[in-house]
């Protein structure tokens, strides 16, 4: 489904950040790529949803090579993904479920669309009950869950969570992490970026180390050790 | 389509509204701009206007000797007619010359006794020719002078308005040099506030315009509300200014004002401008403003999406 093909990022006057990687992630799979601080697993994502290109090498995406897409393509492209980011990223001053609906109304989905899909998916990240509160009403834990709903509620195929338990507690952490799995569960490829050897191992998954720049180590229901 | 249209031009009047401040100093300098570019039109016309008017009192006066035959007249008159270039040739006799005369002195007693007393009519039969140009009248003048009536002709006179002419030419040519470039001038001051205020929403809205590429806005949908945004400021400014620019005009054209505060133009003609043309007008020339505001605004959104809305 996901190819990674040659992939290299150089920035001029530094450290490769991304060294010849090929990678494949199936339909339907968990990765989770783990590794320090700046050994390029966000830039490995950020490839994903084209929001950097790679210096060389290609990308594809159910065949479709992604590397060079027409601004026009771009947003198409990105529907099909959704993303969780350790800060978030929700608007302060709409209420859970307007941030949600955000989503839908910027995709041109109607209200009655909107009215119908929103209530049901914070409902699946247990938010039911909050959904007219403001971000800065509810807790950490509870804000990741609003910004999951968000990238899930379009149904995307593939969500990608660049560090998306960075801020929270343990039992946050844990929450959010059982929440991809059962996002997984559902369907969704689930590619997970974190540098959390706990949950890593928890997981249980497939698991791609990374050192800068560079696949070290991608195995099968693998254990976070560097 | 229809609700994705409604979406962003909503969130266009929300830029628009929750921007108050900056909103109203954006649509002020606009106002300006389109006042100034207004009432610099009116004066133009207004001195085209005036031109006009003296243009067609213009004409060749073709005087004849005071004991030339009336058939000997009308006979100049036809081959005066047919002399390339002239529209017109009005014939006036002796008999409606003194009338004129007469007319144009209020019947003056001591006049109208001093030609009593002469028994005969002193006056001169004049032919009246226009023409299609005044740089044609002289030429006209010489064939006239040059024609087999030359000997019943007492004087050809048309230098009159000539200078008149020219120098209403030259200030017509400048008014409209510095209207052009007072125009321009302020376009792009307006330009470039309200492309400054649309790049201020857009820093203020940074975090949404993330958001929305990264849940795969089209960018259209990421833009559109910036150019509602540029399209309500020229529409409010263009609201402003043409009832202002109304009431500017018709002020200092009424009344006592003079010239002073135009220099160089006739404040009747500006009164002939705002009833003939203004009012006549008025459907066009809103549009033509609100056209031009919408204008300016969509410019300025365009730059500034071009220059800070990346897509990627």
């Amino acid at each position: 489904m996901i190819v990674y093909e040659n992939i290299s990022k150089i920035y001029l006057g530094s450290a490769p950040a991304l060294e010849n990687i090929n990678l494949e992630i199936r339909e339907g799979e968990f990765v989770s790529a783990v590794g320090q601080s700046g050994a390029g697993k966000s830039t490995l994502l950020k490839m994903l949803y084209a929001e950097e290109a790679p210096s060389t090498g290609n990308i594809y995406f159910h065949r479709k090579n992604i590397v060079n897409l027409k601004n026009k393509e771009l947003p198409y492209h990105r529907r099909n993904i959704g993303t969780v980011f350790q800060d978030y990223k929700l608007l302060p001053k709409k209420t859970l479920f307007e941030n949600v609906a955000f989503a839908m109304e910027v995709g041109g989905r109607t209200n009655e669309e909107i009215d119908e899909a929103v209530p049901q998916i914070l409902d699946i990240v247990g938010l039911g009950k909050k959904t007219d509160k403001y971000p800065t009403e509810v807790s950490g834990g509870e804000q990741q869950r609003a910004a999951l709903a968000r990238a899930l509620v379009n149904k995307p195929k593939v969500l990608l969570a660049d560090e998306p338990t960075g801020n929270l507690d343990p039992i946050s952490t844990w929450e959010i992490v059982q929440l991809l799995l059962k996002i997984n569960e559902f369907g969704t490829t689930v590619i997970l970026a974190t540098h959390d050897k706990g949950i890593v191992d928890k997981i249980c998954r497939r698991v791609i180390a990374m050192d800068r720049g560079k696949v070290i180590r991608d195995e099968e229901n693998g254990r976070y050790c560097i | 389509m229809f609700v994705k249209l409604t979406r962003t031009f909503r969130a266009g009047v929300q830029n628009f509204i929750r921007n108050g401040w900056l909103s109203i100093a954006t649509v002020s300098v606009i106002v300006t701009a389109m006042f100034i570019i207004n009432v610099q039109v009116a004066v133009v016309t207004a001195n085209e206007l005036l031109l006009k008017d003296v243009q067609e009192r213009v004409n060749i006066s073709v005087y004849f000797k005071t004991q030339t035959e009336e058939n000997r007249v009308l006979e100049a008159k036809r081959e005066f007619e047919v002399i390339s270039n002239v529209t017109k040739v009005v014939y006036i006799s002796k008999e409606q010359a003194l009338e004129n005369f007469k007319a144009s002195t209020n019947d003056n007693e001591t006049i109208r006794k001093s030609i009593e007393e002469l028994g005969t009519n002193p006056l001169e039969s004049v032919l009246n020719v226009s023409a299609t140009d005044p740089d044609e009248y002289e030429a006209i003048a010489g064939q006239i002078d040059r024609s087999s009536f030359a000997e019943d002709i007492s004087k050809v006179n048309y230098q009159k308005y000539r200078g008149i002419i020219n120098s209403l030419n030259k200030e017509i040519k400048s008014n409209q040099r510095v209207a052009i470039l007072l125009g321009l001038t302020l376009s792009i001051v307006a330009i470039l506030i309200t492309f400054n205020s649309i790049r201020i929403n857009m820093y203020s809205h940074r975090q949404e315009i993330e958001i929305m590429r990264l849940v795969g806005a089209s960018n259209n949908y990421v833009r559109l509300p910036f150019i509602f945004e540029g399209i309500f400021y020229g529409f409010a400014a263009a609201g402003i200014a043409v009832p202002l620019a109304f009431f500017y005009l018709n002020f200092i054209s009424s009344g006592e004002t003079s010239n002073s505060i135009l220099p160089f133009s006739n404040t009747k003609f500006i009164q002939t401008f705002l009833n003939d043309y203004f009012i006549k007008n008025i459907i066009l020339i809103v549009l033509a403003q609100f056209f031009l505001g919408i204008f300016l605004g969509v410019v300025s959104s365009a730059i500034a999406i071009r220059k800070y809305l990346k897509i990627r």
